[in-house]
């Protein structure tokens, strides 16, 4: 047994390594010969837009740091990229929280004071953080060093963007920066990038390049409030489900199972959008009982929010609802037929109690461990159930992210729903290994 | 294999071998009934090739018009017939996929290039093929192979569906051939995972110890001795992802990022048309009808399907 | 109402304005024409609209678009708004996103506005003079307002503010517009602690409208450049909580400069919550009452809530279009005969009301809408098919091409342009064309929009043509055409009256010429424009007060709620 769960999450840490390559390479691989040729192309004519020039972004590639090899941006993606950028600076680099937004910043720790840098003709200027979390501007010039190639100074240090920057001074290069209003030679400007980020495994999947706040000031509270939906959905369709279920499975063939059943695979077999939309027409435009979108305006729910939550959750139930009965119908059909259970009922014993002392309990083993297998299944639903209803969850967070082609949410908000769907499938391995006494002694 | 030694008659040619399939089908009242709703929706694609009652894709009409005599199911916001268009919308699916210009842009353009059989099918088809290799090679070789497949299609099948459609379409954009990959892609899996458990089963029968002495290289077993035998259950697994596929591509669709336009796609009508579900409804439920009944047809035909198999092999 | 003044007071304002009212009075400008040049000059907005009686009487209402009832304000409760959160909101020069805009805008504030009606009335300024020539301009700023962190706003603010639009660094969308300061922070002057002057390189008219560009808000001087981390203005409501993509979230401000017309403090609403909805999800909301308004609804919502009794309705006029344009420097489209023949298939009417269900003006081929100032009203070309195709045919056989003529006709399919290009094939199809669709979503078309040959692009609104023209339709000083002329028609004449147009102050001399622009672009240039759109806002009928902006401007801080 210990084996048995060792090598299964080492399958699942193997599994989820995997997931990460795969959506990686999916998302992030580009052929050279697109990103010579045509720079602009994607997500950067997205966020640039469409009058774009390639001079400005190539320049904005290389202040998203997608200029760099897919490996290392795989790594830097994984595990950060501070301890690189350190070697580069000199110095430590912390993340210190915005007293104001609450986000994660970038500090560059000289001397023990926390510092940006920004350039203000020939001077660096640094922006020594306060107690009070504002910043004084201060003059720091001795801290240019000897450029790489002797020809003349340069810095790497901090900005106030998060990202590790290469300054040169009095080197007569120019540099290019891209700004709106068209493309800026200027001296003495940044000439290098590297975007600070401490990693997936580290918890930071970095900025979101749709809102270019961090991914973390967002995902959680679309996670709690999937899991919310989730969970009222999960409460109303598992005991409904069992039960009829359990009622088609003992009243095999009869006309009480026919209709459960073939109820239950129209739900099933009715997408979920057309599912919800009728629904929305049926009780929120026709009959006005319920909202048609689930607007909050809040963080804090109150008792009456409940209204918000019926058609989302009536059309999770709608759709998933089939599923599960017909899995407990098959278990219950099957246990039904067992000697045991035929014995049971052949000396006499009473039917109801036949059904309720021991079929069921065998029966229900199997759907609630398959349920646990199906998780990413649901998942899926909850995806198309949030877009309709406008629900602010995850699932609309990967929609919105997937549309426009926000890669660093994608990927956080995909390994999210994929760990819970190997973490569920996880448990339901093992519960099923547990209760099931042919595989666990075997 | 039990079959042909029950029959003590010459072995059934090809006709007589599709007749025997058939009558299967038509043993069990359930895979009937399903047949007969997807045949409904084949035939009707078919029609609408040749002849549909009006231009699907032409505005004649007064806009969000309802039922009429000239227009059965009324017409769409764009003032185009919703009959027709129903119609015209089992093409993509089943009938017909579009090869664009491969160009730079990786934008799709005005397919210069008609494949046909429809983007479900060819999704399907996919799987099916590189479910069934991997499967087989994991199933009948083990050991590492099987560590190494299994691991990778744990690694694909850990992707709530939706989501991995999301993501390969942000990655390569919408079009025909990124349905048909997607479709391929997710499908797998779960192909693989049942081929791997039939070959396992299969290998242990004696015909393929009888191969393996006779002296038979590995791909020859794989694929004349254990996927004949496994085809069965594998084609009825297939089936099935047709009605997923089929749900998928209407709920893409749906959510705008579906298979790409004139051609009328189911689930895009009912987006279209969801802003306008306070004054006319048939832009929404006759296509909603359609995917359902296709679905259920596909359904119905695949567990009747197997019922009957399963019984005939006892 | 106020009485009028004589010609002699409107010259202490500025000596332009008696001209302008004697054109008025003799019919060759129209009263919104009056109204706007001559506040912008620096006459009131209520002696303006003294000086310039409304002749069909209702002619003020309708333009001032002003929702005001005469009920009594309440004050209390939360505005909900469904709009977009989740763009990027830094810097507030740097945006280019209406809907941020419409964030910024009510803890920030311009120094001045444009009301409905193009009024432009002072905000942060107590006045505005220009000189004679209208090339200096002197802003006198209002006393004793405090952004909201207490410190003082004053004429260092509007220097650091500057400084910021003008820094090709900050990359402001301002640094064009502000084009007469050729970049140079030295033209704008401090003269004491509450006057700025600006000395133009050149004359313009347009400063005060341009300082409510929507990226001008007025930040505190040494702005780090992010407004979530500093959100800090003079407006009326501060940020509460920003959650993008989710919601954003302002409160009302106790301490507030302005004041209502009667004196009492504002704003009236304790709130604004915006939360992030798509379209379809915002027309059920707003239905149900979940939100009271929503940004920039379609058409088709619009359509859908049409009727609906708890909802209030209206629709202005832009200038956003979508042009049909041709590639004048490839085949077929080098042939002027060619390209003409494909303006006439344009059944104008039945593309307005299919692509945008009708709500709009009617274009006649000239990418200057009604909706802008010195616009000449010129008759609205009918489809004509057979002059097509009798182009069609001395072109086939002129050149020896046959008919029909395969073309590819490529667009977008999110802004009314697939609708557009089903109706003009259609047409085109019997006037010697054969068409092929090409329908992307919209970024598979911007890929490519200026390169191909046949295609139908989207531009959005500007207030006034000559925003627009310099981008699209001229040559650069080597005589090639500029980087957006997406159809590389480059017309001497054209460009010639279009320089004088510019520099011409009188309104009525420059309709004359805009609307000899006009003639041009109907009649010899590679773009067909059927119509322009018209824009939209839907309202619960409780919230009132609400100005109609037609840039879709979200202007709150007299808005109140009836419960």
């Amino acid at each position: 047994m210990a084996r048995f769960i060792f090598r299964s999450i080492i399958s699942t840490i193997v599994t989820m390594l995997l997931v990460s390559i795969t959506l990686f390479i999916l998302l992030e691989f580009e052929r050279p010969s697109v990103a010579k040729e045509r720079p602009c192309s994607g997500i950067i004519r997205k966020i640039l837009g469409i009058m774009a020039t390639p001079e400005q972004c190539v320049s904005f590639r290389n202040q998203l740091g997608i200029d760099q090899p897919l490996p290392l941006r795989y790594v830097d993606w994984l595990a950060g990229n501070d301890w690189r950028a350190e070697s580069k600076t000199g110095y430590p680099l912390v993340t210190l929280d915005n007293l104001n937004s609450g986000e994660e910043e970038w500090w560059m720790e000289v001397d023990g004071r926390y510092m940006q840098f920004e350039i203000d003709g020939e001077d660096l200027v640094a922006l020594v953080r306060q107690e009070d979390g504002f910043v004084e501007r201060e003059v720091m010039n001795d801290l240019w060093r000897p450029n790489d190639d002797g020809a003349g100074e340069q810095f790497w240090g901090v900005d106030n963007k998060g990202r590790a920057v290469k300054w040169l001074l009095g080197s007569g290069k120019t540099a290019f920066i891209s700004t709106q209003t068209g493309w800026q030679e200027i001296d003495n400007a940044p000439d290098d990038y590297l975007p600070l980020r401490k990693g997936m495994l580290r918890g930071d999947p970095g900025f979101s390049l749709r809102t270019n706040r961090p991914v973390n000031s967002q995902i959680f509270r679309r996670i709690r409030n999937t899991a919310l939906l989730a969970g009222l959905a999960f409460a109303v369709v598992m005991p409904l489900a069992l039960v009829l279920g359990i009622v088609a499975g003992v009243n095999e063939g009869k006309l009480i199972d026919r209709v459960i059943s073939v109820g239950g695979l129209f739900g099933t077999a009715t997408p979920e959008f057309v599912t919800g939309m009728l629904l929305i027409l049926v009780f929120a435009i026709w009959l006005k009982m319920f909202p048609a979108v689930s607007v909050f305006t809040t963080d804090k729910l109150s008792l009456s929010d409940w209204k918000k939550f019926a058609l989302p959750v009536l059309t999770l139930t709608t759709v998933e609802l089939g599923y599960i009965i017909r899995m407990t119908r098959a278990s219950m059909v099957e246990v039904m037929n067992t000697s045991y259970i035929r014995t049971a009922i052949i000396k006499g014993m009473p039917f109801k109690r036949v059904v309720f002392k021991h079929a069921i309990r065998n029966a229900l083993m199997a759907p609630i461990t398959i349920i646990m297998l199906h998780v990413n299944w649901l998942i899926g639903g909850i995806v198309v159930v949030e877009a309709i209803f406008g629900y602010p969850g995850l699932g609309t967070y990967i929609y919105d992210s997937a549309i426009f082609g926000d890669v660093n949410a994608l990927e956080a908000s995909a390994m999210v729903t994929v760990l819970v769907a190997v973490v569920t499938r996880l448990l339901g391995d093992l519960a099923y290994t547990y209760l099931n006494p042919r595989i666990r002694y075997s | 294999m039990t079959v042909a030694t029950a029959k003590p008659k010459a072995p059934p040619g090809r006709f007589g071998r599709f007749l025997k399939t058939a009558a299967i089908i038509f043993e069990s009242r359930v895979a009937t009934i399903g047949l007969f709703m997807v045949l409904f929706w084949i035939v009707a694609g078919l029609i609408s090739l040749v002849w549909t009652p009006h231009d699907p894709n032409a505005s004649d009409f007064m806009i969000n018009q309802g039922s009429s005599a000239q227009n059965w199911l009324g017409t769409d916001a764009l003032g185009r017939d919703v009959f027709s268009r129903v119609m015209a919308g089992t093409q993509v699916i089943l009938l017909k996929t579009r090869i664009p210009d491969i160009n730079w842009f990786g934008s799709f353009t005005t397919p210069n290039f008609v494949m046909p059989g429809g983007v479900a099918i060819w999704g399907v088809l996919g799987s099916l093929t590189l479910g069934s290799v991997l499967g087989l090679n994991a199933g009948y070789r083990g050991g590492w192979w099987d560590q190494a497949i299994s691991q990778v299609m744990d690694a694909l099948i850990a992707f709530p569906r939706i989501v991995l459609y999301l993501v390969v379409i942000a990655a390569l954009g919408t079009g025909d051939l990124v349905m048909v990959l997607a479709i391929s892609i997710t499908g797998a899996p779960g192909i693989a995972r049942l081929a791997r458990s039939l070959a396992l089963d299969i290998k242990t029968r004696d015909y393929i110890r009888a191969a393996e002495t006779r002296g038979e290289g590995k791909t020859y077993i794989m694929f004349k001795e254990i996927l004949p035998n496994a085809l069965g259950p594998l084609l009825v697994d297939a089936m099935l992802r047709v009605g997923y596929a089929i749900f998928t591509i209407g709920t893409l669709g749906f959510l705008g990022v579906g298979l790409p336009p004139p051609e009328p796609d189911w689930g895009s009508m009912i987006a279209d048309s969801r802003k306008f579900m306070r004054s006319t409804l048939y832009p929404i439920l006759a296509p909603a009808f359609a995917i359902s009944s296709l679905v259920i047809g596909l359904n119905l035909f695949a567990d009747g399907l197997r019922e009957e198999i399963t019984r005939f092999q006892k | 109402m106020k009485d009028k003044i004589s010609r002699d007071q409107m010259y202490e304002i500025h000596p332009r304005i008696p001209l302008a009212h004697k054109q008025l009075e003799e019919g060759r400008i129209t009263r919104r024409e009056f109204v706007r040049f001559a506040t912008l000059l620096g006459m009131s907005a209520t002696l303006a609209v003294a000086c310039a009686p409304a002749d069909e009487g209702s002619g003020v209402v309708e333009d001032d678009g002003d929702m005001a009832d005469n009920g009594v304000p309440k004050r209390g409760g939360m505005i909900t708004i469904g709009m977009a959160t989740d763009q990027i909101i830094d810097h507030p020069a740097r945006l280019s996103w209406i809907e941020g805009s419409n964030v910024v805008r009510q803890v920030c504030e311009n120094l001045t506005q444009t009301n409905p009606g193009a009024i432009t009335v002072p905000l942060l300024l107590e006045s505005w003079e220009a000189n004679d020539t209208v090339d200096q301009w002197t802003l006198k700023l209002r006393e004793g307002i405090l952004f909201n962190d207490g410190s003082p706003f004053n004429a260092d603010t509007v220097l650091f503010n500057f400084g910021e639009w003008l820094n090709p660094e900050v990359g402001s969308s301002m640094l064009g517009l502000l084009g007469y300061l050729d970049g140079d922070i030295g033209r704008v002057e401090k003269v004491d602690d509450l006057t700025v002057r600006l000395n133009l390189a050149r004359p313009e008219i347009g400063v005060p409208e341009n300082l409510f560009h929507y990226p001008s808000a007025i930040m505190k001087e040494g702005f780090g450049g992010d407004f979530i981390k500093e959100p800090i203005g003079t407006g009326p409501f501060t940020l509460e909580d920003y959650v993008p993509g989710e919601r954003i979230v302002l409160k009302a401000r106790s301490d507030y400069w302005g004041k209502s017309e009667d004196g009492s403090a504002l704003p009236y609403l304790d709130g604004i919550t915006f939360v992030d909805l798509d379209k379809d999800a915002s027309v059920s909301a707003l239905e149900g009452g979940e939100i009271d308004t929503f940004y920039q609804p379609r058409p088709a919502d619009m359509a859908a809530l049409d009727g609906a009794d708890n909802i209030t309705s209206n629709v202005a006029s832009t200038s956003s279009v979508t042009v049909l344009r041709m590639r004048m420097d490839i085949e077929p489209f080098n042939d002027i005969r060619v390209y003409n023949a494909v303006k006439k298939c344009q059944d104008r009417q039945k593309i307005l009301n299919l692509a945008w269900l009708g709500a709009g003006d009617l274009g006649a081929d000239a990418h200057i809408a009604p909706s802008q100032p010195a616009y000449a009203p010129r008759e609205i070309p009918e489809l004509d098919i057979e002059g097509a195709m009798a182009l069609m045919e001395e072109w086939s056989a002129d050149t020896g091409n046959s008919l029909p003529l395969a073309v590819t006709l490529v667009t977008k399919n999110d802004d009314g342009e697939a609708e557009f290009a089903q109706v003009l094939k259609e047409q085109m199809d019997k006037a010697g064309f054969d068409v092929t669709l090409d329908i992307t979503e919209a970024g598979g078309y911007w890929e490519r929009w200026d390169e191909v040959s046949l295609g139908i692009t989207a531009w959005t609104d500007r207030p006034l043509c000559t925003m627009l023209i310099p981008l699209a339709y001229v040559a650069d000083a080597e005589g090639n055409p500029v980087p957006w002329n997406e159809t590389r028609w480059v017309d001497d004449e054209f460009i010639e009256v279009f320089n004088e147009a510019a520099g011409t102050l009188d309104l009525e001399a420059r309709r004359e010429l805009v609307g000899k622009l006009q003639d041009i672009m109907l009649e010899r240039a590679p773009i067909g424009i059927p119509y322009f759109k018209g824009v939209g806002s839907l309202l619960n009928s409780k919230v009132k007060n609400v100005p109609l902006s037609p840039n879709s401007y979200f202007m709150l801080h007299e808005v109140y709620m009836e419960e």
